[in-house]
């Protein structure tokens, strides 16, 4: 679904991300660990098609995004760290605009809108503007735009913070869900507990380099991932 | 603890005098000295000098005739609609809708200092633009009538009592600003309403202001009289100037009871107004059946809810959208002798007004630059448009679109009325509109051109990319100076040319370039766009 080899993103003379490489597989969710600064979030939008890099490879399901960004695009759909969507928009008009974009049609776009919407209680909310919105609800519009065309592969990054705790719990039945039907999941977050519940494999990465990566048994054994990553930090 | 709240207030209002809100960082000392000099220079020596002169010039001859109270009401009078509109959205933002209320009444600061504050506030900046109209009439006023010590004791006390009418009206006014901004439907295009007729206003009374200066001069006592027989406090107001110690001390008493008055009310309701979220009724979302747009359709749609929800957009980047149908309504009445003028101006000219009402169209064209700050208002959200499966020149192709739509139906009004009052062959009045729209299409992907070259995404007020980027500078006056190319070149050598042949010309040269600029946002420019 999503392989990334041998990715290399400068800013000046600070390497960013250095020679990083990760497969992830149909069906993985796929947790992406590191401290501030590791290159997460760097890592992350190069897979979006946001940002470009200076070395190295990323395909998604087979396609490069460097050469055909716009199929790449169809196929996955990204929520960022911080939402900041079209404040001049209402929640509605937000997601027919992303729902025009990716030729929805009407009559699922609306059975989308009313299944995503209801499950994150947002349905009452969505003729409000955005700039009404909370950035928990701001979270949520983003989750919901970015599961309305059905993508394949999803990249999140801290997908979890500003939600509340259902509808945290909402996101993780409809990752695990999404992952069942054959798709994949990629995404940063720094909360430990969760990847160790939820991923099927982690990446740790450090000063943009992969540290450890595989399965999270292959990654933490028998410690919990929180002393894992710790110890790795500080070596 | 009062004077560290003053402090604060007044450095929020002149914030941008200290902070460069492009470069997102502090002036250095300066830059600082530099825009302190120019403010001075703006208030003390244009504000000043214009009230200055005008004092001079209504003064002797009102204080002759013994109408020296009429003097001063009509500069109170000034002085009160100055510092009253001038400090309006001051207080609107400082005492109504200020941002950081809910963080100074978590703080250990006595709500009555916190109102007190704000007053203070609200009156130094009502004061201050009082101050540019009255000083220099009470000053032109004790030259002219000499100095005693009823008229300068009196002039200060009249002083007090206009920037404390201010102080009232800039409260009221201020409520009423904060309650359409927050309750108002559409208030985007209500604002530009109010914004436009203002200006229409301004403009409408700083053309007429010499022929009513000059009528009140001169029926000074008629007016006088009137006002007296009608309005006797209006009298009894303008004769504090001239050292009436009654009118003088029955106003002051009443306007300390109306300020009294204010304080008492705003500090009951001090705490409501402050916390007050601001945000509309709530609206019910009731589903409703939508129709698909194409992706090229939802991108124009986005340019266009961008520019409608914004006032500050629409007037900065968008006026031409009224002035070009309201040129086009002017020349149906008084154009034909504007055509004969202009004809007769250089008779071996041909068809000189058909070049001429082309190139008032393109001036008015360069005005509506919506494309030049689009990708800079992207800012923050710029994500969002890169991630979407869609080519980057799709996304720039709707911001040109916008604003050659919302350009060219109203030229195509305007270019029908021209057509109608032109004296010139029809070939040449089709060409006149031709150009017209040619002009459109060029102005249309040149600004969308800058807006990729000049992007200025950091910023923190939204204001900066429309008013302040490079790409909307580099637009207005290239635009400018393209729009004066074409009629400088048929009167210099083109004419020899005949007006057909060179409006044929003048409409292929732009339709070229606009070719070339076509293919470079498509290609180069959406790569920029990409990688921003």
């Amino acid at each position: 679904m999503l392989k990334i080899d041998h990715l290399t993103k400068n800013y000046g003379n600070y390497k960013a991300v250095d020679d990083l490489t990760i497969h992830i597989q149909p069906g993985e969710i796929y947790g992406f660990i590191g401290h501030n600064g590791a290159g997460k979030t760097t890592t992350l939008k190069s897979v979006a098609g946001i940002l470009q890099f200076d070395q190295g490879t990323i395909l998604i399901n087979g396609r490069s995004v460097v050469e055909e960004p716009v199929a790449c695009k169809r196929d996955l759909a990204y929520i960022p760290d911080n939402p900041d969507l079209y404040a001049y928009m209402s929640g509605i008009k937000y997601l027919n605009f992303v729902a025009d974009i990716y030729g929805i049609t009407p009559e699922v776009r609306r059975e989308k809108i009313r299944k995503y919407a209801d499950l994150f209680e947002l349905t009452g909310d969505l003729a409000q503007p955005i700039s009404a919105y909370s950035h928990g609800m701001k979270q949520k519009l983003a989750v919901i735009s970015a599961w309305m065309h059905s993508p394949r592969l999803i990249v999140m990054d801290e997908p979890f913070v500003g939600l509340d705790p259902k509808a945290a719990h909402t996101l993780k039945e409809m990752m695990r869900e999404h992952c069942n039907n054959g798709g994949a999941i990629f995404f940063s977050t720094h909360v430990l507990e969760v990847a160790e519940k939820l991923c099927d494999k982690v990446a740790i990465i450090k000063q943009g380099k992969l540290i450890k990566a595989g399965t999270m048994d292959e990654v933490k054994g028998d410690d919990s991932l929180e002393e894992v990553f710790l110890e790795l930090e500080a070596e | 603890m009062l004077w560290v709240l003053v402090k604060k207030q007044i450095n929020e209002v002149f914030k941008s005098y200290f902070f460069d809100a492009k470069k997102n960082k502090m002036r250095s000392k300066g830059a600082i000295a530099a825009w302190i000099i120019f403010f001075v220079i703006i208030m003390v020596g244009v504000l000043g000098g214009m009230f200055t002169v005008l004092s001079f010039t209504m003064c002797p001859p009102m204080s002759a005739a013994g109408m020296g109270w009429l003097f001063y009401l009509i500069m109170s009078g000034l002085a009160i609609i100055f510092g009253a509109f001038g400090s309006v959205f001051n207080t609107f933002t400082s005492l109504y809708l200020a941002k950081d209320n809910e963080l100074l009444l978590s703080m250990p600061i006595p709500v009555k200092t916190l109102i007190t504050a704000r007053l203070i506030n609200v009156y130094l900046m009502g004061t201050m633009y009082s101050a540019t109209v009255l000083i220099p009439a009470l000053i032109v006023g004790w030259i002219v009538n000499g100095v005693t010590a009823a008229n300068v004791i009196c002039g200060i006390m009249l002083y007090f009592i206009v920037t404390g009418i201010v102080l009232l009206l800039s409260c009221l006014l201020g409520w009423v600003v904060a309650k359409i901004s927050v309750k108002l439907k559409n208030r985007s295009f209500i604002t530009v309403i109010i914004s436009l007729l203002f200006i229409a206003g301004y403009y409408f009374f700083y053309f007429k202001a010499n022929d009513i200066i000059q009528d009140i001069i001169r029926k000074a006592d008629v007016y006088g009289n009137k006002i007296k027989g009608s309005a006797y406090v209006l009298y009894l107001f303008g004769r504090i100037g001239e050292g009436e110690w009654i009118a003088c001390a029955v106003f002051l008493a009443i306007v300390i009871v109306c300020a009294a008055l204010i304080w008492i009310v705003i500090s009951r309701s001090f705490i409501k107004i402050a916390t007050a979220s601001g945000k509309v009724t709530k609206k019910k979302y009731t589903e409703k059946t939508v129709r698909a747009k194409s992706a090229f359709g939802a991108l124009f749609g986005r340019e266009l809810a961008k520019f409608t929800s914004s006032p500050n957009y629409m007037l900065n980047c968008g006026l031409s959208i009224l002035l070009i149908p309201a040129t086009g309504v002017f020349f149906l009445v008084k154009g034909g002798d504007f055509c004969k003028a202009v004809n007769s101006l250089l008779p071996s000219r041909p068809d000189l007004a058909a070049i001429a009402l082309s190139a008032v169209a393109s001036l008015l064209i360069t005005m509506n630059n919506m494309a030049a700050p689009s990708v800079s208002l992207e800012g923050k959200n710029i994500w969002i448009a890169q991630s979407l499966p869609v080519n980057a020149r799709l996304i720039l192709r709707a911001k040109a679109a916008l604003q050659f739509v919302l350009t060219a139906v109203p030229v195509l009004f305007t270019g029908i009325c021209f057509m109608i009052i032109l004296d010139s062959p029809i070939t040449v009045r089709v060409l006149v509109l031709l150009f017209s729209l040619i002009f459109t299409l060029f102005m249309s992907l040149f600004d969308t051109m800058l807006s990729i070259k000049f992007p200025f995404l950091d910023w923190t007020n939204e204001n900066s990319p429309m008013k302040q980027s490079a790409c909307v500078m580099l637009s207005m006056f290239g635009g400018w100076i393209l729009s004066m190319v074409t009629p400088a070149a048929y009167i210099l050598e083109g004419y020899k040319l005949g007006s057909e042949v060179y409006m044929c010309i003048a409409c292929a040269l732009f339709a070229a370039m606009s070719l070339l600029l076509f293919r470079w946002i498509e290609t180069r420019g959406a790569k920029i766009f990409a990688s921003l």
